[in-house]
This record gives structure tokens, C-alpha cells and sequence, in this order.
């Protein structure tokens, strides 16, 4: 009978431990962990706030994405969602809102209204949310459908997973009123 | 008047039905009313007004009329409206029987050079949002209205927006949030509450940001 010699041992310490470890980057596993567990505030002021309803209920189901655990503060949570028309009365409370937002966070103007103002081309409406907070993704509609919500989410986390989190920037008062 | 225009106000059987053309008379002996010739399909008066609060008293208390319920205070802006002549401005209160339910329409004209109006927050208490807001948006004031601050549009806007003149996309920012406190601290404290610490200040401006902290005192 032969027999056949083990394999010699690895000169890289690491390869004995077979399976039990996979090492990888860190941004790869720190973005995996904050793209799949999005906590969103939805900001709701209008129609697309109805729309938003839809998105969390079992018809469409956004906890298949891992963001269902909606939150009601914004201590609480990663990902705004402005759902509705902002006017310049409202701006200001928005603003305070995303400050009060720990970082990371991100954010998702839905329908023509937080995207542009949509049709409310008048005095009173912000013509845009891009021009009182940062906007990561923007959603087209009037409201836009449940699966547009879906998508931005998916684009989000696409988003998300190319971020690096060294170059994690800090946005304050400064940045938002520059 | 065309033909189709019914000049009877409707009514219930409790009201016995009061004529339009009887009430317009009435108001026209004491009041100097006319019937306003824009309005061709409901029963639409011009006043005076040194008239205007005489007039609206009587038309809620008189008993066979009793209009208990103030519809709105609304403002219009007849700049460049064809064919008119006088006045800019003119302010406008439908009211209504809840008892009776007819409806009436009581007009002032305003001159853009003595804007003014008195109020009616004593006779009726949603007046003094409405007028809030139509002085707001046109910029008529209400002589004797407690508390004449914008109702619609932010602390820091200037001008009306809804005067035909105002460039209606001219956007205007607001840099601080716009407390409502004061109206909120007094309805608390007339309810027996005390204040007690006013809450958290914006780092950049010292104003209020947050409700006040209130605790509750005696039962009213």
C-alpha cells in the first residue's frame, strides 16, 4: 500500500484556518452591513408619503431589501426619504432634520415635487431639495410608483457599496448653507 | 340677468323663504347695499365700509336671516381686470345659515391707497385666521385684529403674493424656522398651565427652535 503524503503546510499562517475565516476589505464589509440594514425616515408631506405606505406593506415589501425598520426619529435613522412637496416655510425644519441625522446618512428626494418642485412653479415651493440638504438619489413620478421606490433603494445600495469609508465626508451647517 | 338666474335664495320651509330681491331691498334701506353686477349667479352685495360691520352684525343676528357661519374673508385684486373702474381691492365674506341654509355674499371695495378694513374676529372667531391670511396674501389690513402677523408665508417674506402685481415666481428664503410658540404658550397658560423653560435656541441665530416645556397647573 501507498501512502500518500499531506499536503506541506502553508507558509502563510492564515491558510491553516481553512474555512473558518474570509478575509476581505473592510469597505467591502462595512458598506455589505449598512446597505442591507437601511433604517429610513420617510420626511412625508404629500401624496408620494400614500405611495411610501405601499413600498413598506406586504404588497411590495421593502423589507426584502432590509429597510423596513422605519423610524419616526431622526436620531434613529440612516436614510431620509422626502416624500412630498417642501415649501420655504417647511425648508428650514427639513434642514434641521437631516442635521439631527447621525452620520452615515443618506438621502432619496421621491416625485416631481422634492426632485424639483414639480408643477408648483410659484413662490412658495422649494424648486428642489438639492437646494436645502444633499440629495443621494432621485426618484421621477407624480407619485412615483412603489417599484420606483424599490429601485432607488437597489441604486442606493449600489451606491453604498462603492463608497469608501475613509473618504466618509462630514456634512454640517457650512457645506448645506455654501 | 338671463333668464335661467333664479333670484330666490334657497331655503328650507324653516325659513319661509326670504326673497333675494326683499333682503336686497332691506340691506339697501339700511345699509346703502347694491346687488354687485360681477356676480351673475348667487346673490353677491356691495357695502361700504363704515357699513361693512353694521351690515354683517344684522345679517347674523336678525332673526328671520341668522348667517351664524362665516365662510371665509377672501381678497381680490382687480388690477388690470377688464373693464374696471374705482378700487383695487375688495374683500369678500360668504356667509351662510346653518339654521336657514342660504348663503349671502358681502363686498367691500378697498382702495390701494387706504388699505383698510375693520375687522370681524369679535363676531366671528375663524375671522381672525382668515383675516390673518388675506392680510398675508394681499396685504389688506384689518384695523383692530389682535394678532395681524402672516399666516401662510414665513416670518422673513416681504410683499403679497397673491397682489396681481407680485412676480408669482419670485422665490423668497427662509433662514429660521418659524416658531409658532407665542400663540401656543398663551393657549397653554389660559389653560392653567405654566412655562417653565423655554426649550433649545438655533447655535447660529439665538432664536427659538422648540415648543416651550411646559407643566400642568390648576384645572381650568
Amino acid at each position: 500500500m501507498t501512502f500518500r503524503n499531506p499536503p506541506a503546510p502553508p507558509k502563510v499562517p492564515e491558510l491553516n484556518l481553512g474555512e473558518a475565516f474570509v478575509t476581505t476589505r473592510l469597505d467591502a464589509v462595512v458598506n455589505w452591513a449598512r446597505r442591507n440594514s437601511l433604517w429610513p425616515y420617510p420626511f412625508g408631506t404629500a401624496c408620494c408619503a400614500i405611495e411610501f405606505m405601499g413600498v413598506v406593506s406586504s404588497q411590495f415589501d421593502i423589507s426584502r431589501f432590509g429597510a423596513e425598520l422605519v423610524r419616526f426619529s431622526p436620531r434613529q435613522a440612516d436614510l431620509m426619504i422626502i416624500a412630498g412637496t417642501i415649501t420655504y416655510k417647511m425648508a428650514p425644519v427639513l434642514r434641521r432634520t437631516y442635521e439631527q441625522m447621525c452620520e452615515p446618512k443618506w438621502v432619496i428626494a421621491a416625485g416631481a415635487c422634492a426632485t424639483s418642485g414639480g408643477f408648483y412653479d410659484c413662490y412658495c415651493t422649494v424648486p428642489g431639495m438639492d437646494e436645502v440638504i444633499p440629495v443621494d438619489i432621485y426618484i421621477a413620478g407624480c407619485p412615483p410608483r412603489p417599484e420606483a421606490y424599490l429601485e432607488a433603494i437597489l441604486q442606493l445600495q449600489t451606491k453604498i457599496g462603492n463608497e469608501a469609508i475613509r473618504e466618509t465626508q462630514v456634512i454640517g451647517r457650512e457645506a448645506v448653507n455654501a | 340677468m338671463s333668464a335661467t338666474h333664479d333670484s330666490t335664495i334657497p331655503s328650507t320651509p324653516l325659513a319661509a323663504g326670504v326673497p333675494a330681491d326683499a333682503l336686497l331691498a332691506r340691506l339697501a334701506e339700511r345699509f346703502q347695499a347694491v346687488r354687485d353686477p360681477l356676480d351673475r349667479w348667487d346673490l353677491t352685495v356691495l357695502v361700504a365700509r363704515e357699513q361693512m360691520r353694521d351690515c354683517l352684525r344684522f345679517l347674523r343676528d336678525e332673526p328671520d336671516l341668522r348667517f351664524d357661519m362665516l365662510l371665509d374673508v377672501s381678497g381680490v385684486d382687480y388690477l388690470a381686470f377688464p373693464g374696471h373702474r374705482g378700487a383695487r381691492f375688495a374683500v369678500q365674506y360668504p356667509l351662510k345659515s346653518t339654521a336657514f341654509r342660504h348663503r349671502i355674499r358681502v363686498k367691500v371695495m378697498v382702495d390701494e391707497n387706504d388699505c383698510t378694513v375693520p375687522s370681524v374676529h369679535d363676531l366671528w372667531k375663524i375671522a381672525d385666521w382668515s383675516e390673518r391670511e388675506t392680510w398675508d396674501q394681499y396685504g389688506i389690513v384689518f384695523a383692530g385684529h389682535p394678532n395681524l402677523k402672516r399666516l401662510l408665508n414665513h416670518h422673513e417674506f416681504s410683499g403679497h403674493p397673491l397682489r396681481k402685481d407680485y412676480p408669482c415666481q419670485k422665490r423668497q428664503k427662509l433662514s429660521v424656522n418659524d416658531p409658532m410658540d407665542d400663540q401656543l404658550e398663551a393657549r397653554l397658560v389660559a389653560r392653567g398651565y405654566t412655562v417653565v423653560e423655554r426649550g433649545d435656541r438655533d447655535l447660529g441665530t439665538g432664536a427659538i427652535t422648540h415648543s416651550a416645556a411646559v407643566t400642568p397647573g390648576a384645572t381650568p
